[in-house]
């Protein structure tokens, strides 16, 4: 109790850093507008070199577990060489990321770009506002004709990026091939096949086949030890995966990135009706009977993609079979079950730009057209492969086209550690033709299951003016972590459903009412 | 804990006397001394004085880029929304309740630990039992909730395993909302009593030894000298010690209930400084932060200066 030094510590560092930037903040507001005009010359309008000379930028980056230093990755150390661009990485880890970034802001020190960073909407929206990420929109006309075919071509992410007042803060992962978007289901299909059983098509049938995984031994080593169901655990803000994963058989949407069901032109936040009871109610009958995994709320990332690979686990939910290669034959993708009132949807699935804020532009930067060609080249087939691939014969060679790891380089297990794409986030394009390594044969297949069921439009959350957005974060603040929480203890039994009208007498006293209307109007705005 | 004992008796120095003339003439002669607290005191203003002036983000609309004297005033808007908030009860009530069973339950066992080893008469056995409740406090306290959540696993937990064993059911320990205050609080007693207890123990051996046998001569058991005059001996220490505490009273350990914090014990493990860090540092909401670590410190400062008073007034020894 006495002891929290941490607390103090980082109470100090912000205030600190707060202090700092206060006096530094009329130099750092100041810096916005000047340098577009200073260096303009210096940019070649297209090919390589991007520069004559030599320049340097600083970049703010997450690295994830998985990844090695950025500086060690061939496609930066090619990259440097062709465009004359030096980037020097400052490197994150993912956990304590949100954190470091936050406080790079707030203490006003500034990068020159970021890199993966990972923006929320109303980051890139409150830092735009306050001239610490420049506005992109005339940079992307200019000097990124790759980003800009594909805001063409797919003219959703344009609405998705640009603020009401018509500026664009930060720049997308483009994601254009469906089966990156969104988790598979993967059945134990050597458990069906070695009890007889069918695939599961209805959530009833898959209550059915978990029970029978649970109680009939499918590992065949006599003890009662099989897994029957598992999914990732919930991060604190960002809703459980296990709602987002089963919402489609109860006929709930998940449009503009939220728990929202577009019906007619209405949004409708549906997480007080009796459809999301029914599904918590089904779940929790799962949780009660031990055919999900009760560790699901506390377990790591580690501990799930353990479970992954185990082989004894019955079902379970993730993009690719990355996690589980070894044993993949063991299993199938399967169709989003058919719930009770017949929804059968896969609401679980990213917008094209699937990664919102992947990059931005601070007003520190003195060269915001290099460093706007130089992100740009990612948005191309070439980039993407670069950046995805590395070098041509040592890390990848081309098969019909369309790139693939040599097997020596696989078998090195360095692949995530030499690509900044491992780990996700990254600024840059995933299209059909760099996918060999996410996207092979079983997750096709997969997502074959998927596509009838995947929703005509998925919106991404829209961007709201600063003042609304402010309103917004508040609202969603105390919702979402009530939300969560409650679901959380209706799943696992710690709350009854005799307190189902109390919930929903909650929610409407946190006003989600006002909440729905804001998205209402968004929608309605953006129809127009 | 590691700067309570510097403090504790810099305070003892400084009550004793205070008034005097010639101050400069006397500072000019020990010069160096005062050189030598020249660095505590820039220490003081650069990290503990100095962030106050960002303080007043608490009352503005925090905007980084405009800066702290640019952005404007809202007056108390963030106060209001975090005294409208749903979770301000809970959060309230949290913060209070973990602090004041820990005060409760916690702050008498080193006294106690203290008070046994003091008594006994094998002192090698004294200084194993001093070592082994020493150990626990050096570990970092990621380690600390890694042991907690393998020995109470549900599944393949000790504690778990033993009460199957006794014919129960297993509990869900880390999980649940009945438990986590019992766990924290436990689990803080065994790692920090053997460190707490040294400035007893020394406070012990300094009671003047003739009282001890006097009281003998008297014919005082045992227990009776403990009463009479062992803990007298250390009230000032405990006193002391208690209001320091206080001082400390809304700064739970931040780090450790972040780390056993999950869903399903959110209800009684959230407390004031989890939420500014998740609200705060998390979701950059500084203004509204600010506001609440505002708040947690007036109520800090209110309990010290109160119960400052009070030992003033019962125990006749104070911080001030």
């Amino acid at each position: 109790m006495r002891k929290n030094w941490k607390s103090y510590a980082i109470g100090t560092m912000v205030a600190s850093s707060l202090a700092l930037a206060g006096c530094s903040s009329n130099s750092g507001a100041s810096g916005g507008a000047e340098p577009a005009a200073s260096t303009s010359s210096a940019v070649k309008a297209s090919g390589f070199p991007i520069v004559d000379q030599p320049i340097k930028l600083k970049m703010f980056t997450r690295t994830a577990p998985v990844n090695g230093p950025f500086k060690d990755m061939p496609v930066f150390q090619e990259y440097e060489k062709m465009s004359n661009v030096q980037v020097e990485f400052t490197e994150a880890p993912t956990d304590g990321f949100q954190e470091k970034k936050n406080l790079l802001f707030a203490s006003n020190e500034l990068p020159d770009a970021l890199y993966r960073s990972g923006l929320s909407q109303l980051e890139a929206t409150r830092y735009g506002a306050a001239g610490q990420l420049i506005p992109l929109e005339n940079l992307i006309d200019q000097y990124a004709p790759n980003l800009k075919q594909l805001m063409d071509q797919y003219p959703e992410i344009r609405a998705g990026i640009t603020t009401p007042e018509g500026h664009i803060y930060a720049i997308p992962g483009i994601v254009t091939l469906d089966a990156a978007r969104t988790d598979k289901k993967w059945i134990n299909q050597a458990w069906l096949k070695k009890l007889n059983l069918k695939m599961p098509e209805t959530t009833d049938d898959l209550y059915n086949v978990l029970v029978a995984f649970r109680d009939q031994d499918p590992n065949g080593n006599g003890k009662k030890d099989e897994l029957p169901m598992t999914a990732r655990a919930p991060v604190a803000g960002q809703g459980l995966p296990i709602l987002a994963m089963m919402s489609g058989s109860f006929g709930l949407d998940l449009q503009f990135g939220y728990n929202i069901n577009l019906e007619n032109d209405k949004v409708n936040i549906w997480m007080g009706n009796d459809r999301n009871k029914e599904m918590l109610m089904y779940l929790n009958k799962l949780y009660k009977e031990k055919l999900l995994d009760p560790e699901m709320f506390s377990q790591k990332e580690a501990d799930y993609l353990a479970k992954q690979g185990s082989g004894n686990t019955g079902f379970f939910f993730d993009q690719t079979n990355n996690n589980f290669l070894s044993i993949q034959d063991q299993y199938t993708g399967i169709a989003p079950l058919k719930g009770p009132h017949g929804d059968q949807l896969q609401s679980q699935g990213a917008p094209v730009a699937r990664d919102f804020g992947a990059f931005a532009i601070t007003s520190v930067n003195k060269y915001p057209e290099v460093t706007m060609r130089w992100i740009d080249y990612f948005y191309s087939d070439e980039g993407s492969t670069l950046l995805r691939f590395g070098r041509e014969g040592e890390n990848y060679e081309v098969k019909d086209g369309i790139p693939y790891y040599t097997k020596a380089f696989i078998d090195s297990g360095n692949q995530s550690k030499l690509t900044p794409y491992a780990g996700g986030g990254a600024p840059h394009l995933i299209s059909e033709k760099v996918a060999s390594f996410i996207n092979p044969p079983q997750v096709q297949e997969a997502q074959k299951k998927l596509d009838p069921f995947m929703p005509k439009v998925r919106y991404a959350a829209p961007m709201f003016d600063e003042a609304t957005a402010q309103k917004v974060n508040i609202l969603r603040n105390d919702l979402d972590k009530y939300y969560e929480e409650q679901s959380t203890k209706f799943i696992a039994g710690a709350l009854s459903f005799d307190k189902w009208d109390e919930f929903q007498a909650t929610l409407k006293k946190l006003k989600i009412d006002e909440l729905q209307q804001i998205y209402q109007d968004a929608y309605d705005k953006m129809k127009k | 804990m590691e700067s309570v004992q510097p403090k504790a008796a810099a305070a003892a120095t400084v009550s004793r006397k205070r008034q005097g003339s010639g101050l400069l003439r006397r500072m000019a002669k020990r010069y160096d001394l005062y050189l030598m607290l020249l660095l505590p005191i820039a220490w003081y203003l650069i990290f503990n004085y100095g962030p106050l002036y960002g303080l007043q983000i608490a009352f503005k609309n925090f905007n980084p880029g405009k800066g702290i004297a640019g952005s404007e005033w809202v007056g108390f808007e963030h106060f209001q929304r975090f005294f409208e908030s749903y979770y301000f009860k809970r959060l309230l009530w949290n913060t209070l309740s973990i602090n004041l069973f820990s005060l409760l339950i916690a702050f008498p066992v080193p006294i106690l630990l203290a008070l046994i080893v003091n008594e006994l008469r094998s002192k090698s056995f004294g200084k194993w039992l001093q070592n082994i409740t020493f150990i626990p406090h050096f570990m970092s306290v990621v380690v600390i909730v890694g042991i907690l959540s393998v020995f109470l696993s549900p599944s393949t937990g000790p504690v778990n395993k033993l009460i199957e064993w006794l014919g129960g059911e297993p509990v869900r320990f880390m999980e649940s909302v009945g438990w986590f205050k019992t766990i924290f609080i436990s689990s803080n007693i065994w790692q920090n009593m053997g460190w707490q207890s040294i400035i007893y123990i020394a406070a012990l051996s300094g009671v003047n030894p003739q009282l001890y046998e006097a009281a003998k001569m008297d014919g005082a058991s045992r227990l009776r000298r403990i009463w009479h005059v062992s803990l007298p001996g250390i009230v000032p220490v405990i006193v002391i010690l208690l209001i320091l505490d206080i001082g400390h009273f809304m700064d739970v350990g931040f780090e450790k209930i972040l780390l056993m914090q999950n869903n399903l014990n959110l209800e009684t493990s959230d407390v004031i400084s989890t939420f500014v860090y998740t609200t705060g540092i998390l979701k950059g909401e500084y203004s509204y932060t600010a506001a609440i670590g505002l708040f947690n410190s007036l109520i800090n400062l209110t309990l010290l200066l109160l119960v400052n008073r009070f030992a003033r007034k019962t125990a006749e020894t104070s911080l001030w």
